[in-house]
């Protein structure tokens, strides 16, 4: 569903939604809230942990 | 038929197509440099890993060890959503110029057929990235929350320093073309500025507990003293990859350039990185007789001739590299005896050594020309793009480590310090068969307590 070329002949950029500049960004974002969501979820483990330990 | 062969048709056409192929070839054999370089600087961070881990008490050794495993995890994407850009972006200061190539929509951020450079380049600046965001790491050990560092490191390893590259690097960075700034192995654009971040970050952080006692600095001992010294030597590995990186490997006749343009070599590189290498160890096994500063040394050596690797005679490199491990130790005790607790030393091998390395370049290759018009290499051009590095790690670095210092979510709590990081938030135990202490104060001696700065 995401190939972005048809054929190989005079190909350039030809990985999945290289054509499709929205899905493209979405991903970025994707990527951003991944990283984002990876340093929240390690603060609400600390929070968590450095409360039980007090 | 051998008539039409010998024709100058057909003669011509077999020339193109031997010249495609040797094109298509070359490309391949930069990529498969640079993709070798990038692997090799992998080495880097199996070192750091290992080096932090045994520097921490064993009450804290695996938090120190995922705090490295996560920083790449980070810095990656995040180089490649944002780092990339600003290395295109702002040779010019801090006024964007159009490099929407660059930007992680763009087609030339994936595969393409026909482009063999972006992403090759791309993976070796996002392992140079990585490298910078975990100098900060060993410095902070045993105190900092994990979060707080991922974040400090993301700003670090994906911005800062690809901002002084972008400044200090690229072709129309405004250092090189209106100072003839030169910094070849990046003593400048990653060491000076992770060095002096660290430092901002470390006047937030505080020392860890037990560090100080009446003002005196005690021993935090490492828990692995000959895990962290192979780590050292690890890094010492992944250097080569790392300035591997740092040299042009141009198609057509123009072979190795520096990343200036200026003519170079493996064969400069490797006279000089391993010269500074052995200067630096003997510059630090006289200034301490400690095995940890010894091999720590051998980073300060390399570090200290980096901005001249391609300029430098390598005796010269030698003595530089040796009298820089001799200053590295002096300004380690300097920064002890202030109150600060860095607990690898990474400001003064990382910060200091790449600050003065980069005026070196100006005391002795002053004169040297530039290529394109920049300006010639001088000791005010390298001294200004020096105190730029240092300002540009330093002022960030203690900026951002002030905010989380007042949002209260920098330093792990008291409790946590005192039980061990791992005990309570790492949920696994490093060593559960074996009973290693892990006590706060040490029967050893401070390593940097008796010494005298020598003949610096």
């Amino acid at each position: 569903m995401g190939s972005s070329i048809t054929t190989w002949e005079n190909v350039s950029a030809y990985f999945t939604f290289a054509d499709n500049p929205v899905a493209l960004v979405l991903f970025a974002l994707g990527v951003a809230g991944i990283v984002g969501g990876l340093i929240r979820s390690i603060i609400k483990h600390e929070n968590k942990a450095f409360e039980e330990h007090k | 038929m051998e008539q039409e062969n010998l024709s100058l048709e057909s003669l011509q056409a077999a020339l193109q197509a031997q010249q495609a192929t040797f094109d298509m070839h070359q490309s391949m054999n930069i990529e498969v440099f640079y993709w070798w370089c990038t692997a090799i600087m992998v080495m880097i961070h199996a070192g750091f890993l290992a080096y932090e881990m045994g520097a921490s008490r064993s009450k804290n050794a695996l938090a120190a060890g995922i705090k490295n495993i996560l920083a790449l995890a980070v810095i990656i994407p995040t180089f490649y959503l944002f780092g990339w850009w600003i290395y295109n972006a702002f040779p010019n200061g801090l006024i964007p110029i159009d490099a929407s190539s660059a930007l992680p929509w763009a087609q030339s951020m994936g595969p393409d057929v026909k482009d063999m450079g972006t992403g090759i380049f791309w993976a070796a600046f996002a392992l140079f990235g990585a490298t910078t965001g975990s100098i900060l790491s060993g410095a902070v050990i045993e105190r900092i929350r994990v979060s707080a560092f991922l974040i400090l490191t993301v700003f670090l390893g994906s911005a800062i320093w690809i901002l002084a590259g972008a400044w200090g690097w690229h072709p129309e960075g405004w250092l090189l073309t209106d100072l003839g700034y030169h910094d070849v192995g990046a003593s400048g654009v990653v060491h000076a500025v992770a060095g002096f971040f660290t430092l901002g970050v470390l006047i937030n952080l505080g020392a860890r507990k037990g560090k100080f006692i009446n003002g005196i600095a005690q021993t935090i001992a490492p828990h692995s003293l000959p895990m962290t010294l192979i780590g050292l030597m690890m890094i010492i590995f992944g250097f080569f990859g790392f300035l591997g990186g740092c040299i042009i490997f141009n198609g057509g006749e123009t072979g190795w350039t520096t990343i200036y343009n200026t003519p170079t070599n493996l064969s400069a590189f490797a006279f000089n990185t391993l010269m500074g290498f052995s200067g630096g160890i003997i510059g630090c096994y006289l200034a301490t007789r400690d095995p940890f500063w010894t091999m720590s040394g051998g980073l300060v050596g390399i570090i200290s001739v980096a901005a001249g690797l391609d300029l430098y005679s390598p005796s010269l490199a030698f003595i530089i590299a040796t009298c820089m491990g001799l200053a590295a130790v002096w300004f380690a005790k300097f920064l002890e005896n202030r109150g600060i607790d860095d607990a690898v030393g990474a400001v003064a091998v990382h910060g200091f050594t790449g600050v003065v390395a980069v005026v070196l370049v100006g005391v002795f290759a002053g004169g040297t020309p530039n290529v394109n018009g920049a300006p010639d290499i001088t000791f005010m051009g390298q001294l200004i793009a020096a105190i730029v590095m240092l300002l540009l790690g330093f002022i960030p670095g203690y900026g951002i480590s002030f905010v989380l210092k007042k949002l209260n979510v920098l330093r792990v709590p008291e409790a946590c310090e005192e039980i061990g990081i791992d005990e309570v938030e790492i949920l696994a135990k490093p060593y559960p068969e074996a009973n290693v202490p892990a006590n706060s104060s040490s029967d050893v001696p401070n390593k940097l307590a008796n010494i005298e700065p020598q003949g610096v």
